[in-house]
């Protein structure tokens, strides 16, 4: 079986670095992007399984993103987790009313990363359902 | 430009001394001032809410009104507009209380002379004005300080999640090999960075505390389900830490008054606390009941069996960034902002915390938390003179979505909530408050003590004032006002205000038992 890629938006080369490290180290394929703009090119290019997405971006924040990617009948079926800096409130209801499967506060402890980026590219297929975060932050 | 005239309430039961302050206005430039005089404070309050008086000046005898109460009543109905007090020559002493109590200036009768008067008033507005206007620099700079912490708080999370990144990726080989030595050092940055993190979400709750510092909404709680809200949050972190976490509801707990959301924030930072500083296998629990020393409160103690806390540190532990500094404890993070937060809630809603602690053995949290009681919030507005029967009206005030979302902001809800309460009578009218799941909170109840005209004075006034207020200039709100009176009332001769009060918040239970099954038919 051919590895999963996800495609990592984070304008912040050291956490985009970070996270592609991690990811491949279990065996993801990662692609990468640092704007609104560069996300949606590489998603059409790369038709990710998964792709991670930071809010505060250059060339469209993430809200943007987002509902480009809901626009496109082809990228609307690539889910989403949004993964922020930002605060819970306020911000997590509105990224998954524009169609994010989950938001995560950085920063996101590693077991809980992975195991929520496992349980989201194993509901692919099915119907959307979110996955409400069981996580806390880091502890 | 010609500037508006000034809009003066002159309220003076004294025909001499009224035409005397009249007579000095009349030297004024024509359209400078505008004077309206009434004798009853009854007439000046209806006046007064019904808006557009810039200006105030209150004689403190009046037929129906003595003293500081006339001022307090002339407050309470429109708060923001300048008074004068108008007093007697051996009355400085209550010119004095009255300025305490928010008079901008008091004059002397018989002492007042010509040209002063108009200027007095011009000066005391001008006071008004640029208090006001420090009030709000100092609000603005508060804010400014509260949005420059959570800025930076938000920022500070970008790096930190690098770091964190960084060094695990290294302590957990994959760029390469590392020697025992070096990963030690990797744990001692990943605590640190752990460390970090709570300080920032510290910050950031701080911030949050003070920026909705005055939002302490006092409703009828069920403690229950603010109790068990807040052990279900901490759940994970116990099971985590195999510590046995435990909360028996009771059923006959009653309700408090206070803030929902405030109940379970302290509840939570006082079970985060005891969860944090208990080790392994060990036992944190809630308990809840009566408190011995005052029947009015609840007793809710939160205690564990962790490291406790030294008889020092517990004079201390609430204060502002106070934190344990024993190196015993080193394992515990956080600026020390959680207990400081959890006394300035409980305080804010009536009650008191403390604690009782033993180093090695555990601590045992307590706070108190008034019991809600309909009858007390009612009692002030019954009629004491026992022959006079009370003839009691419950108006109704809901507020809807005009697109039918069952959801009005709470914004929208706290503005209406303010505008009722300006629109009733100080001595004879209460809005309830939220009575938890009895209704939802986008109904607002009044008891008002009147009889039918006044009740229906009360609603027209109520829908008017809603009408007008720039919260609902955008029509996306509609309000249904209606009323409905109490089975007549009479206190037995022996029974006491306390008991009578009482009988007639059953009363009001029921009627609005009766008045929320009509809404969900």
């Amino acid at each position: 079986m051919s590895q999963e890629k996800i495609l990592v938006v984070d304008d912040d080369p050291d956490v985009r670095l970070g996270l592609q490290l991690r990811l491949n180290a279990n065996h993801y394929e990662v692609i990468t992007a640092g704007d609104g703009v560069a996300s949606i090119a590489e998603a059409r290019k790369h038709m990710p399984d998964l792709m991670i997405l930071d809010l505060g971006l250059p060339a469209g924040d993430g809200f943007s993103v987002l509902e480009r990617l809901k626009a496109n009948e082809k990228l609307s079926s690539i889910p989403v987790i949004v993964l922020s800096g930002r605060d819970r409130v306020g911000n997590r209801d509105r990224a998954i009313k524009a169609g994010a499967r989950t938001f995560l506060q950085k920063p996101m402890a590693n077991e809980k990363l992975l195991a929520v980026i496992r349980m989201v590219l194993d509901a692919k297929g099915r119907t959307p359902e979110v996955v409400y975060d069981l996580v806390d932050p880091l502890s | 430009m010609r500037k508006k005239a000034l809009q003066v309430l002159l309220v003076e039961d004294n025909a001499g001394d009224a035409r005397l302050l009249r007579e000095m206005f009349s030297k004024e430039a024509a359209g400078s001032f505008e004077l309206v005089h009434l004798t009853h404070m009854r007439e000046a309050e209806d006046r007064l809410r019904a808006g557009g008086v810039d200006i105030v000046l209150l004689d403190m005898g009046l037929p129906d009104g003595h003293g500081l109460e006339t001022l307090r009543r002339a407050r309470a109905a429109a708060p923001e507009v300048v008074m004068i007090v108008l007093t007697g020559m051996e009355d400085e002493e209550l010119a004095a209380e009255a300025m305490k109590e928010g008079a901008q200036d008091y004059l002397i009768k018989g002492q007042i002379e010509n040209r002063a008067l108009p200027r007095a008033l011009r000066h005391a507005i001008e006071r008004q004005r640029m208090q006001r206007e420090t009030e709000q620099m100092r609000k603005n700079e508060v804010q400014l300080r509260d949005e420059f912490l959570s800025h930076v708080s938000h920022e500070l999370r970008s790096p930190l999640t690098s770091i964190y990144s960084f060094s695990t990726i290294i302590a957990d080989g994959l760029a390469g090999e590392t020697t025992p030595q070096q990963n030690d050092y990797l744990q001692i940055i990943l605590r640190n960075v752990h460390q970090l993190q709570a300080m920032i979400e510290d910050l950031l709750q701080v911030t949050r505390a003070q920026a909705h510092k005055l939002s302490v909404d006092l409703e009828s709680v069920p403690l229950n389900e603010a109790i068990g809200y807040a052990v279900d949050t901490l759940r994970g972190a116990a099971t985590e830490k195999k510590i046995h976490l435990s909360f028996q509801p009771s059923a006959r707990l009653p309700s408090v008054f206070g803030d929902a959301t405030r109940v379970r924030q302290v509840l939570t930072i006082l079970l985060d606390n005891a969860v944090k500083f208990t080790p392994a296998g060990g036992t944190v629990k809630v308990e809840a009941g009566e408190y011995e020393k005052d029947e009015s409160m609840l007793l809710i103690e939160v205690s564990d069996t962790g490291c406790g806390i030294s008889p020092e540190a517990s004079d201390r532990i609430f204060e502002h960034l106070y934190q344990v500094t024993d190196p015993g404890h080193a394992g515990r993070r956080g600026l020390g902002l959680g207990l400081h937060i959890a006394k300035d809630l409980v305080t804010r809603q009536g009650g008191k915390i403390w604690v009782r602690s033993e180093l090695e053995k555990g601590s045992q949290f307590f706070f108190t938390l008034p019991i809600f009681s309909l009858a007390g919030v009612i009692r002030p507005i019954l009629t004491n003179d026992k022959s006079a029967g009370d003839s009691l009206a419950l108006i109704t005030a809901d507020v809807e979505c005009r697109d039918g979302s069952p959801d009005v902001p709470r914004k929208t809800l706290d503005v209406a909530r303010m505008v009722l309460q300006q629109c009733l009578r100080a001595d004879s009218d209460i809005l309830l408050p939220g009575i938890g799941p009895v209704c939802e909170h986008k109904r607002f109840f009044v008891v008002a003590n009147t009889r039918q005209s006044g009740a229906e004075s009360i609603g027209s006034r109520i829908q008017n004032q809603l009408r007008r207020h720039e919260e609902f200039q955008s029509d996306n709100f509609t309000f249904t006002i209606s009323h409905s009176f109490l089975p007549p009332l009479i206190r037995a001769a022996n029974e006491t205000m306390e008991a009578f009060a009482e009988q007639v918040a059953a009363e009001v239970r029921d009627h609005i038992n009766d008045v929320c099954l009509q809404g969900a038919i």
